[in-house]
């Protein structure tokens, strides 16, 4: 630990964040899909799992099962992060009220989790709303301390959570709430491949941005620090690639400043 | 970890070997780039290894998807084909919409003839529900018949089945529902879709747990062809763009080859930033707004207005109107404080104005 700040488990990171992230704060990764959020999120966990910490994936666009599948090809032992499935059942069209997800859910060690996917029960299915969440979440926080918790992704939770709710407020409200549980939150946020970022990545604490271009010899990744309140930060562009260890950052050779 | 073939050798390659099974992906690309010619040889591959495969038609009714692929001589006769088409509309009130399935109308390749008639009585109209409804019927009345599951299914294509969405539907709710109903069918799936405004951020983009993306360029007169792998979730992938060409035996992709790209998007990258602080501090006076707010409300104020002004802020932000939204943000600021001072004061609240002038007009 430096400064009080916490390691995110890839060093190049912790070096452009000059030590690593100051805790019980909410933080966003933002990137297109396919950028290396969710491999730079579940590395946060690890960290904190390595170190004796306890970590929670609350999983909002993936089922379980594939996680665990996909981690496979890294050479990572995450038995203990336990994992909270919020992914909807599908959806019933009968004018039955919707059941939203049970207080009682609780999440389950990635270590327990079998390799297929929970089906939706034939005659009630769950829906998750981020009221629901929100409350599950509350709940969890009481009656056990998280150190570290990834919600993957908050544009899953806008998109798929907030029916009759207003977004931007909503989701403004959901990350209030993050930032006053002192939880140290990774939040993940898809951005489209062109134009503008979504508002909520301008209501955080801190942004870490993936970013995915193309050129003759295939996908080039760079992450910058887009802010970081309360800290000093690099604020050069740097290229990272993801290896079976994880995501590895390159601070050696800082990317060329964009031209123009 | 098993794969599964995509039937197009040069293209399994690029994906280490295929794909990752039970799960859905996407094939995006314009029109005519060869998605609906990929997904066939799909099925068909998986048809000469004895796996059941059911094709969704949407675009093209099934005689069509049967005449195109005849040239390629590959043997379809086995598939199960589900026609999805809308029928034509019939121009008149109709009390609610009907899902589709005039009958349920899944049949083997062999059998596909002419063009399925629209019933001259009610047109069907097609709906998200209807085709997962017709899909889970099939997939387990076939699982009945012959103790066997669909292993690939092919949806051609996600973009039509979004445009069915009925009015008042939240498209984006029932592409999630819909793919999570695939993946727990627990077959390989590929969604065709075309790929409309990348500035926009499809459901099916980010909850696919790959993107096999087809490229066509005109270079002089020669049609060029390209296919690359956007995203592959749980694998390492060859991450370049490959040449590819549609032959009379299918898609054909050169693993090995090089595709020249012209112009960089490097350059756009150092643009954001300038914005992105201007964006923060509007983002610093909505915050302090919000958490006015909240005060308010456990004064059991109504500031309805000035949770819609800070609303209409938000959305300027996202248009960038950052000017705009600095003083939308800042006028709630100091309509907000001025009541809960009053508030504080033990003074009756001001009742909010009846309804809030909208944006831009002046009086």
């Amino acid at each position: 630990m430096i400064n009080g700040k916490i390691r995110t488990g890839i060093a190049g990171l912790d070096r452009m964040l000059h030590g690593g992230l100051v805790p019980h704060r909410p933080y966003i990764v933002s990137g297109p899909p396919g950028s290396g959020k969710t491999v730079l999120a579940l590395q946060f966990l690890l960290e904190g799992v390595q170190g004796g910490e306890r970590c929670l994936f609350v999983a909002l666009e993936e089922p379980p099962n594939e996680i665990k599948q996909n981690m496979r090809a890294f050479k990572w032992v995450a038995d203990e992060v336990e994992i909270l499935d919020a992914n909807s059942d599908i959806r019933r069209f009968e004018p039955t009220p919707v059941i939203e997800i049970s207080t009682e859910v609780e999440p389950a060690r990635m270590r327990e989790i079998d390799d297929h996917i929970r089906k939706t029960p034939d005659f009630e299915s769950h829906e998750v709303s981020v009221h629901s969440l929100q409350q599950l979440l509350k709940t969890l926080f009481i009656k056990r301390r998280y150190d570290r918790v990834v919600i993957d992704s908050i544009t899953a939770l806008k998109y798929f959570c907030m029916r009759e709710f207003e977004e931007s407020l909503t989701t403004q409200s959901f990350m209030r709430f993050l930032a006053e549980s002192k939880v140290t939150t990774v939040l993940t946020v898809e951005l489209p491949e062109e134009g503008q970022a979504p508002p909520e990545s301008f209501l955080a604490r801190g942004e870490i941005r993936l970013h995915k271009l193309r050129d003759e010899s295939g996908i080039k990744r760079f992450i910058s620090i887009e802010k970081y309140k309360g800290s000093s930060h690099d604020e050069f562009v740097y290229p990272f690639e993801i290896h079976s260890v994880g995501i590895v950052v390159l601070v050696a050779d800082a990317a060329a400043a964009p031209a123009e | 970890m098993d794969r599964v073939s995509t039937g197009v050798p040069g293209l399994d390659a690029m994906l280490g070997g295929g794909l990752i099974p039970a799960r859905p992906y996407v094939v995006s690309g314009p029109t005519g780039a060869g998605k609906t010619i990929l997904a066939m040889q799909f099925l068909a591959a998986g048809l000469a290894k004895g796996e059941a495969g059911l094709m969704v038609t949407l675009d093209e009714p099934p005689n069509e998807v049967k005449a195109n692929v005849v040239a390629f001589g590959w043997n379809l006769d086995r598939l199960k084909i589900l026609d999805a088409t809308p029928d034509i509309k019939a121009h008149k009130r109709q009390r609610s919409v009907i899902d589709v399935g005039t009958t349920m109308d899944v049949r083997d390749m062999d059998q596909v003839g002419e063009i399925r008639q629209s019933s001259q009585i009610r047109a069907m109209e097609v709906s998200i529900h209807g085709v997962q409804k017709m899909l889970k019927q099939e997939f387990f009345q076939r699982e009945e018949r012959t103790r066997e599951k669909y292993k690939r299914i092919v949806v051609d294509s996600i973009t039509a089945l979004k445009m069915f969405t009925m009015a008042g539907e939240d498209s984006r709710i029932m592409i999630q529902s819909f793919m999570r109903f695939l993946s727990e069918l627990e077959a390989t799936t590929l969604l065709v879709s075309e790929r409309l405004n990348p500035k926009i951020l499809e459901t099916e983009f980010f909850l696919c747990r790959g993107e096999i993306r087809f490229h066509k360029s005109l270079d002089g007169n020669v049609i060029r062809r390209a296919v690359s792998i956007e995203k592959f979730r749980g694998s390492r992938f060859d991450d370049r763009v490959r040449p590819m060409s549609i032959t009379n035996a299918g898609v054909i992709v050169d693993a090995q080859g090089v595709v020249a790209m012209t112009g960089g998007k490097l350059a756009a990258l150092g643009q954001e930033y300038l914005e992105q602080r201007m964006g923060e501090e509007v983002a610093t006076v909505i915050e302090s707004v919000m958490k006015m707010i909240e005060d308010a409300h456990r004064a059991r104020l109504v500031v309805t207005d000035i949770e819609h002004a800070i609303s209409r802020a938000m959305l300027q932000i996202q248009r960038r109107n950052y000017q705009k939204a600095m003083k939308g943000a800042l006028h709630a600021q100091s309509a907000i404080r001025e009541r809960l001072d009053k508030a504080r004061a033990g003074l009756p609240p001001l009742p909010p104005p009846a309804s809030p002038p909208p944006p831009g007009v002046r009086r």
